[in-house]
């Protein structure tokens, strides 16, 4: 089902052991961001978290390193909602847009598919490479798992 | 000459391709001919052509004009912009995965925190 990937897109996908509303709820409920939208060692308080669920509306989160205390600020509006089974947002910043599906697996399961496009330039900057100084092994393996982004299980 | 300026964009297209994640991996062992990187792969050596075209225009690869036999060289640094965005993108929704998978499994395993799953449940908001 997956044609040849366009221009700079990747796709993440997760089957939760959860309904379909109940996952969409967690994307878009303030009250359920907050436990899980920042990676390890990132918190997402509750206070700063902003989502006005309509076409245009804001989705706003700051997330702050529980380590050193800095803080990155999403600002990103939502373009699209059809609740429960598909979000689109886009980050004005950047310009990279998020599209979320969920698909109701049955049986109680849902998959989440996070499909991203327009990755932005500004990481092609030399202080961002100087950023990006990673292992070429590894970078292989990323690389062979991720940009194909063919159907994940 | 020199390659155009790499962009994301670009390399991300060409890197969705195998064969030529192939010839990356290849390449980041060191320098090597059309006719070095040919020899792995069932193609010929236009195909191989092809995908090393792809690779110079996006940057992530360049080749000396010394003598016929021009040596491909893998661009780290441009590489190394790639991997670096496409590793801290997946580690982020990866943990932001997991820990909602916990929250799923919390959430469901408190009695009267979760809603029912009722099948056609349009927009909800309590």
């Amino acid at each position: 089902m997956t044609d040849q990937p366009q221009a700079a897109e990747l796709t993440y996908t997760r089957v939760f052991e959860a309904p379909r509303d109940l996952v969409f709820r967690c994307m878009t409920e303030p009250e359920h961001l907050t436990h899980f939208w920042g990676p390890d060692g990132v918190s997402t308080p509750l206070e700063n978290i902003t989502v006005d669920l309509r076409p245009g509306g804001a989705f706003e989160t700051v997330m702050v390193n529980d380590a050193d205390g800095s803080s990155y600020a999403m600002r990103a509006v939502f373009v699209e909602i059809s609740a429960p089974d598909r979000l689109v947002w886009t980050d004005p910043g950047s310009g990279m847009t998020t599209t979320s599906t969920f698909t109701d697996l049955g049986g109680g399961r849902t998959e989440v598919r996070i499909h991203q496009v327009n990755v932005p330039e500004p990481f092609l900057s030399p202080q961002a490479q100087a950023g990006f100084v990673t292992s070429l092994d590894r970078c292989a393996a990323y690389l062979a798992a991720l940009v194909s982004g063919g159907p994940a299980r | 000459m020199t390659a155009a300026p790499g962009r994301l964009d670009d390399m991300f297209i060409a890197l969705a391709d195998p064969t030529r994640r192939a010839i990356v991996t290849r390449l980041a062992r060191g320098d090597a001919t059309v006719n070095e990187l040919a020899a792995p792969f069932d193609m010929t050596l236009p195909g191989i052509s092809k995908h090393l075209k792809v690779l110079e225009r996006c940057g992530l690869i360049t080749r000396t004009r010394s003598a016929q036999f021009r040596p491909c060289h893998l661009e780290r640094t441009a590489l190394d912009a790639v991997a670096g965005w496409i590793a801290e993108n997946q580690r982020i929704w990866s943990e932001r995965f997991d820990k909602l998978d916990r929250h799923l499994r919390d959430l469901q395993e408190t009695p009267g925190t979760a809603p029912p799953a009722a099948p056609g449940r349009g927009g909800n908001h309590d």
